[in-house]
């Protein structure tokens, strides 16, 4: 347990310090260049990841609809944006916003396809999101 | 400064697009494994980018070349995937490897602000930007953890 909880939390991390190397190579490029970047040198690592360890491909992964191989186009505008805000407004507010917005649409998404959920969780959770966005954004 | 809410807007928005690559990466993953649907968005994502930067040709900001360290961030988003496909098959499952790894985003993002790590602006939080992380973080770990149907 302690491991996962370790591994869990720098997982998060690595997220963070991607997005400033990313945003480092941002500065000297451009935000679209740290996208390109980013995806093919984690393609290269993922690819030889699956060669040492397997289990990159099932006999059911044929199945899945066309669409859901085109995630990539928006992580290319994800790291992108990313990559352009960290120097602009740090990366702790950039953390935070992101996170509101997933959280945010995620409960709209839900609603939209009509997933059953929590009303009560769903109302107190984005009702603290806004009233912590207000405090992101109001700064005198 | 002045276009400060622009650029929280913008930030907002693209956690917006991480709620559709969820849908479809995990819809991959549904059909195959969870490095399937880590890998090919960064096989989509790389021919998406080098599209895009053929028909926009964006200039580059500076005549001097990056550091070379610069172009290894991929490397630290692949291992975020191996990580989380580890510990999401362990106790943690989804909602627990999301809810750590929030905390392991924001207290490594302050930490980076507060020292100017890699070269940006030294920033330390005032009251406010504390406050923002806090309710932010309440909210979304309501959702995560009570959002689900009962």
């Amino acid at each position: 347990m302690t491991l996962s909880v370790t591994l869990a939390f720098i997982a998060g991390a690595l997220i963070i310090l991607s997005r400033q190397i990313n945003g480092r190579l941002a500065q000297s490029t451009s935000a679209m260049e740290s996208s390109f970047w980013n995806h093919i040198v984690g393609l290269a690592a993922l690819t030889l990841f699956a060669i040492i360890f397997g289990g990159l491909f099932t006999q059911g992964a044929k199945d899945a609809p066309w669409w859901a191989y085109l995630g990539g186009i928006f992580g290319v505008m994800f790291i992108a944006s990313g990559s352009w805000l960290i120097a602009r407004i740090g990366a702790a507010n950039t953390t935070i916003m992101i996170i509101a917005g997933q959280m945010i649409s995620g409960v709209a998404f839900d609603i939209v396809m009509g997933t059953a959920g929590n009303l009560w969780a769903r109302v107190i959770g984005v009702a603290l999101i806004f009233v912590g966005m207000w405090f992101a954004t109001n700064k005198r | 400064m002045t276009s400060r809410p622009f650029h929280f807007l913008i930030a907002f928005a693209s956690g917006c697009l991480l709620t559709f690559m969820l849908l479809f990466n995990g819809t991959l993953a549904i059909y195959g494994t969870l490095l399937l649907s880590s890998w090919v968005p960064h096989a989509t994502g790389t021919v998406a980018a080098l599209l895009i930067l053929l028909v926009l040709r964006p200039k580059r900001a500076s005549l001097q070349s990056p550091p070379l360290w610069s172009y290894l961030g991929g490397i630290s988003g692949a291992l975020t995937v191996v990580a989380t496909s580890y510990t999401m098959n362990t106790a943690l499952a989804i909602s627990g490897t999301i809810a750590i790894g929030l905390a392991g985003q924001l207290i490594f993002s302050v930490i980076a602000d507060a020292r100017g790590m890699f070269g940006f602006t030294k920033r330390l939080p005032t009251m406010r930007d504390i406050l923002a992380i806090v309710f932010i973080t309440a909210g979304a770990l309501v959702l995560i953890l009570f959002g689900a149907a009962p």
